[in-house]
């Protein structure tokens, strides 16, 4: 009797869990059902970024269309049934964390330089083929070793009302390292002198050594124009909390956590953005924020999981699209640490390491192997003829044996979920050196024991780095973090890559500095400071009905020339 | 009574001490929110000194004395990462927690009651099957998966509820209603399935154990309908253990939102309770720790006087 009972139990449960399950798989195919739809692996060859038409799922597939899946016919009687968008105009942008400062100059973090280049115009920005184009500047040239002088855009207001000028600049850009200020890009504009506003539209600033790049920092995060004579007005506080600039769009209002609503700057000096109003909704689970954007209630989501992108592909509602991430994902290491400190043994983790699988299974396709230290996309330093970083199980065997190996413990101190992937992969790594016998292991840590070892530079062994190349340049990549003082500064070579990186940095001859960089990275496949692991395509979701191309190296932009709704 | 009162005041008090005590020690073990705030090549004399305008560079036991000082007065500090009163930052995310709490429980009691009835009085029917197999599943599915399987199913297949955020307006402001009860639907049975599933599944089993009682069978023999004998003799003597687990689970429901204000990005208490606690905002967490663990104190001590409702020979003394 009780036996009958529970069997009972056990089968109304279990069908209850089989009709859940089988209905959940139903909008989504575990295995993919379309061959057709295949979406193309990542050509390392053809950047993603540059070929914005060439996402096969971008054109509608007549055969997706008259798909004879009765899952697509729900989806699309859904769509009927329930109602339109409230606004046409209003673009919805579906991010994983929210915003928490609107100061420019307050936070370097993506969630929030994702909205500060909407409401800030800089003086230069990046089209998505990441050249330097203009923004408030219409023009700039070296005037000397020292001097650059900059021509601003005329006749520019702030969302208030008020004319934009050469002052409004000067006081932004002199705030960054201003010591009262205490903002949080004070180590961005470290080579500027002074910087003198002579006339309404002209800015002429002096450095204390030759600065190759000072266009490129003005371009990026802590180069954004604030307003001077509202910032004084209002206050630091007031100035966070209800922002005012130039950018394409006006802020209007945020609820934390919940949306943050812009107006479109109908009279933004390169013309109204193609929608009246955008709305940032933070969804931090991935799965949501991809549920969201298919069920019509986001048109762009940023951060798409690599094993997202088939499912966003095949769908009808929506695309995936992909930008190289400007930097390189990295096991960044602790070259003090025996064994660590002897460069055969840190070969052999390089060869030890195949990162064709990790690209393959673990970021789908979404990532190419890197072929040295500087990311693919930068303007000197990369050489496209450099092989791949090679994986060869014989070679790290033997340069084990020459480094005199005597399985010491080689530690990788991963975080979990802080990159992508950053605990799959290193599970696979460890796995990977273990069969060329290293005595590998890992250890989990979180985000801020990972921030507080970075400070204290307390690192076991190896841990996870993103160096991102903020300027498109080496300099604001690998010598900003491995440089003499960087964050990552433990190996060092005075007479070599120092001399090099410190002569590319000061020097306004492009040629020399190309150079140079490519000399530190041979320099640095005998060292390997860092071992660069994969050099991934960052996802985005875009509906449809949106003509939207990301940019590389995370300026994100809804500036008419990049978003274009087509319904 | 009065003396009922008084030692619950006060064992509240102590209970409130503990837990944001508990917090701040953990918390300030546990890392060190400035090197999450700079830039990673800050360097370390930037790190100094904005630990110490924090006071986080004084030794653990003044920081304490200091923070305690302030929390007797009422003031929970400022929030490290977002420059604005901390109470006042949990404070205003109590409400949509509250809401979607609520919106859970009120849920699982009129599902779960019933349900547990029905699987009593029908014991072995395919009714009373099909009803703990149900409840088998929502007490050990995990709340993520079945918030996902929602989002799948009913919000993207079906098109019948929106799956993220909470909607404009509040139920203060009792604006848009119906859009505000089709944004909580989804996550209000994803909070409340575990709820529901242990209401119903202890209703069942304490029900039976009335119905087994020597005043059943007189209620009945006196010729009273099956229906009023259930609801009125049965349910009413039954009700003990069944208010306590319910007061319990309201708690849990306040407190353990994270996952489903996470998973449908409900703007509520949990998420920013986590979300500090990464941050290592420390008067954040305290905040919303010390807030959550004031409505749980509340709620036992209304559960502890219905006691006396539900049975009279329960005295407070």
């Amino acid at each position: 009797m009780l036996k009958r009972q529970s069997a009972a139990h056990w089968a109304a449960g279990g069908a209850a869990i089989v009709a859940l399950m089988l209905a959940a798989c139903q909008p989504a195919p575990a295995t993919p059902a379309k061959p057709t739809e295949a979406p193309k692996p990542a050509a390392p060859a053809a950047s993603p970024a540059a070929s914005p038409g060439a996402s096969p799922a971008a054109s509608p597939s007549p055969a997706a269309a008259a798909g004879p899946q009765p899952a697509a016919k729900v989806l699309q009687s859904g769509v009927a049934t329930t109602k339109a968008p409230a606004n046409k105009r209003d673009l919805v942008v579906a991010t994983a964390a929210d915003v928490t400062d609107f100061d420019p100059h307050m936070s370097t973090a993506i969630n929030n330089i994702t909205i500060s280049f909407q409401i800030f115009d800089n003086l230069t920005t990046r089209d998505p083929d990441l050249n330097l184009i203009p923004q408030l500047a219409t023009e700039w040239k070296s005037t000397g070793d020292l001097t650059w002088e900059f021509k601003l855009r005329p006749n520019v207001k702030w969302h208030n009302g008020d004319p934009l000028t050469a002052r409004d600049v000067k006081f932004s850009i002199e705030r960054t390292y201003d010591p009262e200020a205490k903002t949080q890009v004070a180590t961005v504009f470290t080579t500027i002198d002074k910087i003198d506003a002579p006339n309404d539209t002209t800015v002429v600033f002096t450095t204390k050594k030759p600065d190759p790049l000072l266009p490129a920092r003005l371009g990026f995060y802590g180069g954004q124009i604030i307003p001077e004579k509202y910032f004084k007005e209002v206050g630091a506080d007031q100035f966070n909390r209800k922002p005012v600039g130039s950018g394409v769009v006006k802020f209007v209002e945020w609820v934390k956590d919940d949306h943050l609503t812009l107006e479109a700057n109908k009279d933004y000096w390169g013309g109204a953005p193609d929608f009246d109003r955008a709305i940032f909704k933070p969804i931090p689970e991935p799965a949501a924020r991809v549920a969201a954007l298919m069920a019509g209630e986001a048109d762009i989501i940023l951060k798409v999981p690599s094993d997202q992108v088939d499912r966003l592909n095949q769908s009808d509602k929506a695309r995936a699209e992909g930008a190289f991430y400007a930097g390189l994902y990295v096991l960044a290491v602790n070259s003090k640490a025996p064994p660590l400190d002897n460069a055969k043994i840190k070969q052999a983790l390089s060869f030890a390491t195949d990162r064709d699988a990790i690209v393959k299974s673990l970021w789908r396709g979404q990532g190419i192997v890197p072929n040295g230290f500087v990311s693919k996309g930068d303007t000197v330093g990369y050489d496209p003829n450099r092989p791949p970083l090679a994986y060869n199980l014989d070679r790290a065997k033997q340069l084990l044996q020459e480094g005199g190996y005597k399985n010491e413990p080689i530690i990788i101190e991963s975080t979990q979920g802080q990159l992508q992937n950053d605990r799959q992969m290193a599970e696979a790594i460890i796995e990977m050196w273990k069969k060329a016998g290293i005595n590998a292991q890992m250890e989990i840590i979180e985000a801020s024991v990972r921030a507080q070892k970075v400070t204290q530079k307390t690192f076991k062994g190896l841990w996870w780095s993103d160096p991102t190349s903020t300027l498109q340049d080496p300099d604001g990549m690998m010598y900003r973090l491995l440089g003499p003082g960087g964050s990552q500064d433990y190996w060092r070579d005075p007479e070599g890559w120092d001399k090099l990186g410190d002569q590319a940095r000061f020097s306004l001859d492009q040629k020399l500095r190309d150079e140079n960089y490519k000399k530190m990275q041979d320099i640095m496949m005998v060292n390997f400071p860092w071992v660069p692991i994969v050099q991934p395509i960052e996802s985005y979701g875009v509906a449809k009905y949106l003509n939207w191309r990301p940019n590389p190296n995370q300026l994100f932009q809804l500036r008419k020339e990049v978003l274009t709704f087509s319904r | 009574m009065r003396q009922f009162l008084v030692r619950r005041a006060f064992r509240a008090v102590a209970a409130l001490w503990g837990i944001s005590t508990i917090v701040f020690v953990v918390m300030r073990l546990s890392g060190d929110p400035v090197p999450l705030m700079l830039p990673p090549d800050a360097p370390a004399s930037e790190i100094f000194r904005v630990r110490a305008e924090l006071g986080l560079d004084q030794p653990l036991y003044i920081q304490y004395l200091v923070y305690f000082g302030n929390l007797a007065r009422g003031d929970l500090g400022r929030s490290i990462h977002m420059r604005q009163p901390a109470m006042q930052i949990a404070a205003e995310r109590l409400p949509a927690t509250l809401e979607l709490a609520l919106g859970a429980f009120f849920l699982a009691v009129v599902v779960a009651i019933p349900a547990g009835l029905v699987s009593a009085a029908r014991r072995n029917s395919i009714w009373d099957n099909l009803a703990m197999g149900l409840a088998l599943i929502g007490q050990s599915a995990p709340t993520f998966y079945i918030g996902i399987m929602l989002i799948l199913v009913m919000g993207l297949q079906l098109r019948l509820f929106p799956i993220s955020g909470r909607g404009q307006g509040t139920w203060l402001e009792l604006g848009d209603w119906p859009t505000m009860l089709s944004h909580m639907t989804l996550p209000a049975i994803t909070l409340g399935a575990f709820t529901m599933a242990s209401i119903a599944r202890l209703t069942r089993s304490a029900v039976l154990e009335v119905m087994r009682q020597d005043f059943i069978r007189t209620a009945r023999a006196k010729g009273l309908s099956e229906l009023f004998v259930l609801v009125r003799h049965n349910l009413k003597n039954a009700a003990i253990p069944i208010v306590t687990i319910m007061g319990l689970q309201l708690g849990t429901l306040l407190g353990g939102a994270v996952v489903t204000e996470t998973v449908f990005s409900w703007p509520g208490i949990g998420r920013l309770a986590i979300q500090s606690i990464f941050n290592r905002d420390y008067p954040v967490v305290q905040s919303a720790v010390v807030l959550v663990a004031s409505f749980f104190v509340l709620v036992n001590f209304l559960v502890d006087l219905a006691y006396g409702w539900l049975d009279p020979r329960i005295r407070y003394a």
